[in-house]
């Protein structure tokens, strides 16, 4: 197995980390005390958030559809970050499943179906960014002139029709229901090429055994296209984590047969051990990922946060780290000692 | 010179990667990553390619761990031959893990060398989930191991 699937959270009420005061570089905290809560609803925290000080200081994740909510409260601002997360559609190429997505006319005529623009305007409210292919455009390995196909529904349609799309056979779209609604902008615009698009919405504690199936590889999905969501660690490499969990041999997100192109151009990836060289290495696959339309490419959703007054935090496109964030001393943990 | 640490700030963190974002505000790793997600030097100070097989680490000078010890390359050979014991012991998954027959032998105090079996262009990005424990985590702890009895998954 490639991957491990987290079941569940066995989380302390709160976790708090102290300063190590004897940290011998710039990078030094310069807060005394962090306290993670986790004795809170993802509603409640929010609202203490927005709506007092010292309780919750930073609320990660924060929903593009609560970003109003924060921009007009009192005691709270959003930050915003470009982050490394991608949202796409992985194809079923399974031949066991109909192969009807093995055909690179069928996925490029769903790629160009979709409204990229809308859907990070409206479904994201504008907290999204259109992808080319799977690297976002400040990352490295973004190939050169990407650009997200623009929609052309007429020509989805001919593509469709030229790879013999059966009439009537609907497309079966499966989703977290944390997508949801990314999944119905999608069917939305697919829709208008004539096609039948069914959603499947998959709520939460139906995840894993849809997580299993997908990874093990040893039964094969019902859906032709699953919304997902992957993240990189780093701005680098993201072949490394992102393109090869979607088509590498050992991927976990794989959902067809090993791709014998895409092994080769990893395997000359991992050959480079020069920057410059590997970057070209990174591009190249992810020009192979845009040519072949091999995933439903879609967006790369910022990371939304918010951020009680006198808290300095300085957002990173990878993680959530604090050790550059401070407090004025007007903040209640200073103002009260 | 920078301020004193002062205050404290209060944090709700619903991502499923919360374990690991704490891990990385409270441990070390050779590299970390900028606000813009590119690799920077953290306990390395540099890392060197010798030939396309041979990496060398040289450790940051006066790196300590919380408990006072000094974190040396014999600190991250420990790390290495920990983490070399487990199949998965990553949760985001096996592409972070570095070949099951690379070494790691240590020169001197500051410096180790790591030797792969076939050229790995991917091993930096590999040393941002290389978290860097003190000897007495290994003895008390462990990722997983007092807990569950096994470090899969637990890095």
């Amino acid at each position: 197995m490639a991957t491990n699937i987290i079941t569940a959270e066995d989380r302390s009420e709160r976790v708090v980390l102290e300063v190590n005061r004897d940290h011998n570089t710039d990078r030094c905290a310069r807060l005394s005390q962090v306290v993670f809560r986790n004795d809170l609803s993802p509603g409640s925290a929010l609202d203490l958030v927005c709506d007092q000080e010292g309780e919750v200081d930073i609320v990660t994740e924060v929903s593009p559809a609560d970003a109003d909510r924060v921009q007009d409260s009192r005691h709270a601002r959003l930050v915003t970050i470009d982050a490394n997360r991608i949202v796409v559609g992985i194809f079923n190429t399974w031949p066991e499943h109909d192969g009807l997505l093995t055909d690179r006319r069928v996925r490029e005529a769903l790629n160009i179906a979709v409204d990229h623009d809308r859907l990070c305007r409206e479904t994201l409210n504008g907290y999204a960014t259109p992808l080319a292919s799977l690297t976002p455009s400040w990352c490295n390995g973004c190939f050169p002139g990407a650009e997200p196909r623009r929609r052309d529904a007429d020509r989805a349609r001919a593509l469709l029709n030229e790879a013999g799309w059966p009439e009537g056979r609907p497309l079966s779209i499966a989703t977290p229901a944390s997508l949801a609604g990314v999944a119905e902008a999608v069917a939305r615009d697919v829709r208008e090429t004539g096609l039948t698009v069914d959603v499947t919405s998959v709520p939460d504690d139906g995840l894993v055994a849809g997580a299993r199936m997908l990874i093990e590889k040893k039964l094969v999905p019902p859906w032709d296209v699953l919304i997902h969501a992957w993240f990189d660690l780093s701005s680098d490499l993201p072949p490394a984590v992102v393109h090869r969990e979607f088509f590498g041999s050992d991927g976990a997100f794989r959902a067809g047969p090993p791709n014998a192109e895409f092994d080769r151009l990893f395997g000359d990836l991992m050959s480079r051990i020069d920057p410059q060289e590997a970057r070209q290495g990174a591009e190249a696959i992810d020009k192979w990922c845009y040519d072949e339309a091999a995933v439903l490419s879609l967006c790369a959703p910022q990371a939304l946060y918010a951020v009680n007054q006198h808290v300095d935090f300085k957002a990173y496109r990878a993680t959530f780290e604090l050790a550059d964030t401070e407090v004025s001393a007007d903040h209640w943990s200073r103002r009260s000692r | 010179m920078a301020a004193a640490p002062a205050g404290e700030v209060r944090v709700f963190d619903p991502h499923p990667l919360n374990w690991l974002f704490i891990t990385w505000n409270t441990m070390e790793e050779p590299v970390r990553t900028d606000h813009e997600g590119f690799l920077a030097m953290a306990l390395a100070e540099s890392a060197t390619w010798r030939d396309e097989l041979t990496l060398e680490v040289k450790v940051r000078a006066g790196a300590r761990f919380q408990d006072g010890d000094s974190c040396t390359a014999h600190s991250i050979k420990q790390n290495f031959d920990e983490v070399q014991r487990w199949a998965v012991p990553h949760p985001p998954g096996t592409y972070l893990n570095f070949h099951p027959d690379a070494q790691c032998d240590v020169e001197d105090d500051r410096t180790c060398v790591f030797r792969f079996p076939q050229p790995d262009g991917l091993v930096l990005g590999k040393f941002r989930g290389f978290h860097i424990a003190s000897p007495s985590f290994w003895h008390t702890h462990g990722f997983g191991y007092k807990k569950t009895g096994s470090g899969e998954g637990h890095w």
